[in-house]
């Protein structure tokens, strides 16, 4: 056992090797939300549609990966369908594990967003003479969009966190590297302590950027008139 | 312009209207008035489809509501309605609350859109807020602008549901004065309303409903006058106190 390195600690700091994987985990994370977001706006929808036959399926869909480990679901896809014929990269495995899940969560919150918009509204655009779709896209959707933008931004940080748990089927993002660079020199602490520091650095940003996201779509709602103002920059 | 023809509609066991039959002539503006919960805003919900009914017939410019072959869409843009809680969109500026509907339903060209929207805007005297959002604004010019939003697509005939009863009260003269001038240029209204001052200035027929039936369906000299139902006199009676 050797004590705590400083110089270790900041040579992996800056190591490009890390750096890469953190990079990874941005993407990962990246592709996952807006693949979960569709397929959640997808089944957000179909769990709103008053056809059982369209709404049960999104709801057993949402039941199943909401009700069983994000680790079991990986390892099914990556090892499991093989199996079947079905045989996935890791990199695609771990994608799809990331969105299929990600997106049962979301259209939970897509969905209370959706029925969190006045029914008044609806009534509304209809005595316009627009149409369901029409409806949905110009005043529903960009009104349900405020709402989910809080919850969304969580799910983001998140997902940022959970993209660790693809380092079991060998996906080689911050943690996955981090454990490697481990089992070679054996500088745990100073490793686990750099890959911390990324995560931190990562989903501090985004919080910064949700602020301003949330900032954004919330100017229509500022009763004081600066909406007003800032709009005619 | 609008028949309405034995109409009865019931939620469930309950019959909200029953054999309701009026008419309202191009030009006419026909006030409804009766007490809370006797179906006032579902009988002109039923004009332009966003409501149901079982039995009976309404037509607008001559097309059938009940028709199930019926471009409800089409139908609804033609008949402007303004409702108690104004329900402008939020997320949107004032001037493309007024441009949305002209563009997505009719298919007009922005800049068409945007010059008829401030012409209205003009008109209910809020070209200033243009780029304000609705909640920027009081209740008097949220509705000003509703009905604004409303004639920017050119209806045949404007409903409106209690169009001041949320407002506070110095607010509901500058409403009412857009809809007297309406009036006066001869659109086709149906206006469920307890402004008696309205109804006595420009109606052309004063409706009384109670528990679903038209009890009244009178010019407002008679209704004013004394040739009213006793449950109209009894109604009367009570809103007048206030
Ligand atoms: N969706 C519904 N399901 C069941 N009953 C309903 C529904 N909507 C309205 N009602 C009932 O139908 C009746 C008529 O309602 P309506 O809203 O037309 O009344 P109103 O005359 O407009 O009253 P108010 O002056 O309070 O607006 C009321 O008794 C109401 O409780
Ligand atoms: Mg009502």
């Amino acid at each position: 056992m050797q004590v705590w390195s400083w110089s270790g600690f900041f040579d992996y700091l800056t190591n490009p090797y890390i750096m890469e994987g953190a990079l990874t985990t941005l993407w990962l994370t990246a592709v996952s939300i807006v693949g979960g977001l569709i397929l959640g706006f997808i089944l957000a929808l179909m769990r709103l549609s008053p056809r059982r036959l369209v709404s049960a399926p999104a709801g057993a869909y949402v039941w199943l990966f909401r009700g069983t480990p994000l680790l079991v679901q990986l390892i099914v896809i990556y090892t499991g369908l093989p199996q079947l014929g079905i045989r996935l990269s890791v990199v695609e495995s771990a994608l799809i594990g990331l969105t299929l899940n990600e997106a049962a969560y979301l259209a939970e919150i897509v969905r209370s967003g959706i029925l969190a918009v006045p029914q008044g509204q609806v009534r509304a655009s209809r005595a316009l003479g627009m149409r369901e779709a029409q409806i949905m896209r110009y005043i529903v959707m960009p009104q349900a969009l405020r709402i989910i933008i809080p919850p969304l931004g969580n799910s983001v940080n998140g997902l940022l966190k959970t993209t660790s748990v693809t380092s079991v089927i060998s996906m080689e993002e911050l943690l996955r590297r981090t454990q490697v660079l481990i089992q070679e020199k054996f500088m745990v602490l100073e490793l686990f302590a750099v890959a911390a520091i990324y995560y931190l650095l990562i989903t501090t940003l985004w919080d910064l950027v949700q602020r301003r996201i949330e900032a954004r779509f919330g100017r229509a709602y500022q009763q004081n008139g600066a909406g007003a103002e800032s709009d005619q920059r | 312009m609008i028949e309405i023809v034995n109409v009865s509609k019931w939620y469930g066991n309950f019959q909200v209207l029953k054999d309701c039959t009026t008419s309202v002539a191009k030009g006419e503006v026909v006030v409804i008035c009766g007490p809370s919960g006797s179906g006032k805003s579902t009988l002109i919900k039923c004009v332009n489809a966003l409501e149901e009914f079982q039995q009976g017939s309404i037509t607008v410019d001559g097309t059938s509501v009940g028709d199930p072959r019926t471009d409800l869409p089409e139908l609804r843009a033609r008949v402007g309605m303004v409702f108690q809680n104004f329900e402008l969109f939020p997320h949107l500026s004032i001037l493309d609350n007024l441009t949305i509907a002209q563009e997505k339903v009719l298919g007009r060209k922005r800049d068409a859109a945007v010059k008829k929207a401030e012409q209205l805007l003009e008109r209910v005297g809020l070209s200033a807020h243009a780029k304000k959002y609705p909640l920027q604004l009081s209740g008097g010019q949220q509705q000003r602008v509703a009905i604004a939003r409303a004639l920017a697509m050119d209806p045949i005939a404007m409903l409106f549901d209690e169009p001041t009863s949320a407002l506070d009260p110095e607010m509901v003269s500058e409403v009412l004065d857009v809809m007297v001038t309406l009036a006066r240029e001869g659109m086709t209204m149906m206006c469920v309303t307890h402004e008696m001052g309205f109804a006595r200035q420009v109606a052309s027929r004063v409706i009384f409903i109670d528990r679903g039936e038209i009890v009244d369906d009178r010019p407002p000299e008679q209704f004013f006058g004394n040739e009213r139902s006793p449950r109209a006199e009894q109604f009367l009676s009570k809103i007048l106190h206030h």
